[in-house]
């Protein structure tokens, strides 16, 4: 350091609490005061708030001049992904302040913040503005911004590592882009938790201040102990082969939450929790009071309730999504429970995380397997914690939806000249490669709606007066303001009672489903559906214990590249028949069968399976690497067997393999002389076999809808009318039609190679099968390993007959009265 | 039984009510005996309707519904068009102007509709338009042609009509499906698919002794 910092203040109010500052946080003070910006790389429970919060405020106390006033304008503002840490942060921030004599207010602004608390914030900034990145958004759509922001000295983002691997990042960028660029002393920092490419986190977070070599990075360096145990079944034969609840092994788990003071049980899905939480209460009646659900589509209101309950140790056990994977810290909680695969290393890292708070203290986390095989994966994630083989998080680049909804907003508030913003995204990690063509899109499709849409005046939003972008319409801004963000879901339904509380939110293909007077289960309550009104599901408590537990849609996550590799190690183990791990060992019978009916491949060896039964023939080829990798390959060698002869495929896969399954017996031998995986024509085969048209129309929804395509409707009033919702499909079908260079419609297609069918790992993964040695097997049944997918009924479908042939070999689904 | 069309590929015969009915991939049915064409739900101007609400609807849609109704025309030459319901989607729009210019060129034809819950222009706007209307359902030979299908249908006589979009799931071994629109025959009542294209689908649930006709493509395929 060049300059003298003085940390003493920050020493000293540590020390009259009776702590000691960490290395890590000394070092964020220092760097922070000489003027840096950078990233602290520290686990949640670490101190890292203080690490940061504490220089903002000593900043303050060197250089202000008037300690005591209460009107210093915005000086910091501290961004976090999930609303549930706003409030720790807040009172960390303002004990600290007030101890150390400042008047600071540290104020809370999310989407929840009333309009008139907004109002307040907007006469008379607070010091302190702890936000979301859509409501930092809001601001600068706010006329006369840049006064708002003149005072700011920095801006941090709190759990980096979970908005770069979304949108949200792109938005956050290019927000900071725009702060920099009016404050060009403006320090950066961001706050993450260790992951696999930390590099490229700090690049997307900085910027063209790499540039500048003004950053540092700072490592927390606390080691954190993590005990995995598996809850085993008693004999794996008797246990399922197939199967995603693990509901079996309830009896188990009992136990477990009754020996810790309070237990997190992490589930996959919505659904899984509903029915864990369910059968819980019916296994143990005498918990009922003391454990409770958690999950993303609850209310608020009840979410609240149950993370206070939590923090003050009031709960036995808490039944749980990933909505509990980040948030504040729960000390009650002792011991995290896991059902079926988490299927990322460092979200199992992560959840074993929210146990043990106290730096030093082990976590424990309990592994519960829904299916048999999936004890390997217990195996494979013990190893790859203990090699800290954790996984990277791909930033969003070029996500021009972002940019150009990003554009409006400044259209929106001040206007803006293309001159002015074009280096600042451009300086963006993001849009780095972004051409001057590119760019000149963009500000035409915001003025005329670009080339398709220009006969349309609805897209013409921005207008150009001397130079300067801006929209004149009060409708368009206003709609604008309310779709700012690039969270987009299916407008749901609220579920409320007859009475109008809240309660919740459903997806309207489910309520389809169930008629007035059915009972179903919801944020573990029986409630019987009384009417829909108004995008709205009145219902009333049920004493009835029977119902439907409601599903929601998406959120199947693929095993990750990490957790696959080591699922091949581990299988490489059971082959050799070293079994250290007590899942391997408790596994052994199962593998056995396998090994009697097929096969067990090795590390060097790539296992098919080939049989017949009374559903037609399949074929099943096992890679481990991920179902979205599995979806590619599926479709590829499917694509690529139905060149030799007319045939139809069903697909099925999970995360260790996919299953052609066709009415007509497979030419294999021939497909594989032919070479099936050779990397020959493999982009052009790619692009043939899968729907490729289909699935970036998926993706395109929410593209259009960040993009300001479709305009959902004003708030408690969505459009009602459906054709109007399956609007983006239209536009897409527009640009198809008429504008194929469409960015928008381009990034579709870039993301769905990219996140969907990860190409890169596809063709990874063909490499190391090209240099494998394929066995071919023919079990007279499905084995072990195929059972799980041959049960799957979610299938994609591809032929080479005709659909007249295919048709005639069909059989009309008859009315069953 | 698939009976194809002398001339025409992809139209097969069917036996409805006595009746023989040529059942064309392009969603109508040709009454030979009485050389009619029956069309169900064409939902004319619905590509502009949507349009007006600012979502934009590749023309293509538009000019797919004009080119299958001239061919229609052409290749049947019929003396008498039954549109069963559902012409025009929305309130006046410039599709009407196409729709009257595409009457005037067949004018030894007879349009009629007979009105649908959509079929909402003013009466001289249909007189214009030389269409001539009918209010409720009418009988013609065995049959009763209506735009809802008939809750009851009177002894002896064959209800057609349209309104419901149908369509049916195939299934084959394999796990193979197929969701396809179709002509379902009941013992009493018929209904025809959509001919509009950017129309739903509502799936029927047909009984053993019922015939359902697919449009497989480009052909019509009993199943």
């Amino acid at each position: 350091m060049t300059q003298a910092v003085d940390l003493k203040p920050g020493i000293a109010w540590f020390e009259k609490r009776g702590w000691q500052p960490f290395p890590f946080q000394l070092q964020s003070w220092e760097a922070y005061l000489s003027g840096y910006s950078g990233m602290v790389n520290a686990p949640t429970g670490a101190g890292k708030t203080y690490s940061l919060a504490m220089p903002i405020l000593m900043e303050f106390l060197q250089t202000a001049s008037d300690r005591s006033s209460e009107k210093n304008g915005l000086q910091a503002i501290w961004i976090t992904p999930i609303r549930a840490l706003t409030r720790e942060i807040q009172s960390a921030f303002q004990e600290a302040a007030g101890e150390l004599g400042l008047q600071w207010q540290i104020a809370i602004r999310s989407g929840d913040t009333s309009s008139s608390d907004r109002q307040k914030q907007k006469r008379r900034p607070p010091e302190v503005l702890i936000t979301t990145p859509e409501s930092l958004h809001l601001l600068l759509a706010a006329k006369g911004y840049p006064k708002y922001f003149s005072t700011l000295k920095t801006v941090v983002v709190d759990e980096w590592h979970e908005l770069m691997g979304s949108k949200r990042g792109v938005q956050m960028e290019l927000a900071l882009s725009r702060l920099k660029g009016m404050l060009p002393e403006l320090k950066v920092w961001g706050i993450s938790a260790t992951i696999g490419n930390m590099d490229e986190a700090l690049s997307a977070l900085m910027g063209n201040t790499l540039e500048t070599g003004r950053y540092r990075v700072i490592r927390a360096n606390i080691p954190k102990a993590i005990e995995i145990a598996s809850v085993l079944p008693d004999e794996v034969e008797r246990f399922p082969w197939a199967g995603h609840l693990g509901i079996k092994l309830i009896e188990k788990v009992i136990p477990i939450i009754n020996q810790s003071q309070s237990t997190l049980i992490f589930t996959n899905t919505r659904a899984q929790c509903e029915i864990w939480y369910q059968n819980l209460l019916e296994v143990a009646p005498d918990l009922s009071g003391a454990i409770a659900m958690h999950h993303g589509s609850i209310s608020r209101e009840l979410r609240d309730w149950v993370e206070e309950a939590l923090h003050e140790g009031k709960l036995k056990a808490v039944v749980c999504t990933s909505s509990l994977d980040l948030g504040v810290d729960f000390r009650p909680v002792e011991t995290i429970v896991q059902i079926g695969s988490p299927k990322g290393v460092a979200r199992f890292v992560q959840r074993a995380g929210r146990s043990g708070h106290q730096p030093g203290a082990t976590s424990r986390i309990y592994f519960v397997p829904t299916h048999a095989l999936e004890l390997i994966e217990a195996a494979a994630l013990r190893r790859a914690v203990t090699e800290g083989e954790l996984e990277s998080r791909i930033p969003y680049i070029r996500s021009f939806d972002v940019l150009v909804q990003y554009l409006v907003t400044l259209a929106v508030s001040e206007g803006f000249r293309p001159a002015d913003i074009w280096p600042e995204v451009k300086g963006t990690f993001a849009f780095r490669s972004i051409t001057e063509a590119e760019w000149a899109w963009c500000l035409n499709f915001i003025t005329t709606g670009g080339e398709a849409l220009q006969a349309y005046d609805e897209y013409r939003k921005v207008e150009v007066e001397d130079g300067l972008y801006k929209v004149n319409s009060r409708r368009t801004a206003m709609r604008h303001r309310l779709q700012i963000g690039t969270i987009t879901s299916d407008s749901p339904l609220q579920v409320k009672y007859v009475g109008g509380k809240y309660i919740g939110n459903i997806e309207e293909w489910f309520i389809s489903q169930i008629k007035p007077g059915d009972t179903f289960w919801f944020a573990g309550r029986s409630l019987e559906l009384v009417r829909i009104k108004d995008m709205t599901a009145q219902v009333r408590r049920s004493k009835k214990k029977k119902g439907k537990i409601p599903s929601w849609l998406g959120g199947r996550m693929p095993l990750s590249s990490q957790l696959s590799a080591s699922l091949r190690f581990k299988i490489g183990q059971l082959q050799r028949n070293e079994l250290a791990d007590i899942e391997l060992q408790c596994l052994q019978p199962l593998i056995e069968v396998q090994r009697e009916r097929s096969h067990v491949p090795g590390s060097e060896e790539f296992l098919m399976e080939y049989f017949s039964s009374r559903e037609g023939h399949h074929l099943v080829v096992y890679p481990f690497e991920g179902r979205f990798v599995h979806e590619g390959l599926g479709a590829l060698t499917a694509y690529r067997i139905s060149r030799l002869s007319p045939i139809s495929f069903s697909i099925a896969m999970n995360d260790y393999g996919f299953e052609l399954l066709s009415d007509s017996p497979i030419p294999i031998e021939e497909a594989l002389e032919q070479g099936l995986f050779s990397a020959e024509g493999l982009s052009a085969d790619i692009q043939a076999s899968i729907n490729a048209a289909e699935m970036a129309k998926r993706r395109f929804r929410d593209i259009a809808s960040i993009a300001g395509l479709v305009f959902k409707g004003y708030p408690g009033k969505q459009k009602r009318d459906r054709h109007l919702q399956s609007s983006s499909q239209l536009f897409f079908q527009v640009f198809n039609d008429y504008e194929p260079e469409n960015l928008l419609l381009l990034q579709a297609y870039d993301e769905l190679m990219a996140f969907q069918l990860e190409e890169a790992r596809l063709r990874a993964a063909l490499q190391r099968i090209r240099q494998q040695r394929v066995i071919l097997s023919r079990p007279e049944r499905a084995t072990p390993f195929a059972f799980p997918i041959i049960v799957d009924r979610l299938r994609e479908r591809l032929s080479s007959e005709k659909l007249e042939d295919r048709i005639r070999k069909m059989k009309l689904q008859l009315i069953r009265d | 039984m698939n009976i194809p069309h002398p001339q025409l590929s992809g139209t097969v015969q069917a036996r409805v009510a006595g009746e023989k009915l040529w059942l064309h991939p392009f969603r109508a049915a040709y009454w030979e005996r009485e050389k009619t064409l029956l069309i169900a739900d064409l939902h004319l101007g619905k590509a502009l309707h949507f349009r007006r609400e600012g979502l934009p609807v590749p023309a293509a849609v538009s000019n797919e519904n004009w080119d299958r109704l001239l061919a229609l025309l052409l290749d049947f030459r019929p003396q008498r068009v039954l549109l069963l319901g559902d012409l025009f989607h929305s309130e006046y729009n410039r599709e009407w102007e196409d729709f009257c210019q595409t009457v005037e060129q067949f004018d030894q034809v007879s349009f009629e509709l007979i009105m649908g819950n959509h079929d909402f222009l003013p009466a001289e706007a249909y007189r214009a338009a030389r269409l001539k209307i009918h209010e409720e359902q009418i009988q013609l030979g065995p049959f009763l042609l209506s735009h809802h299908p008939l809750e009851e249908v009177p002894e002896g006589l064959y209800n057609l009509a349209g309104h419901i979009h149908p369509c049916v799931f195939l299934q084959g071994s394999g796990r193979l499906r197929e969701r396809l629109p179709c002509f379902h025959f009941g013992l009493q009542q018929g209904v025809l698919p959509a001919f509009g294209a950017f129309t739903g689908m509502a799936a029927v649930r047909p009984r053993q002794q019922d015939q359902v006709y697919v449009i497989a493509g480009e052909q019509v395929l009993e199943v």
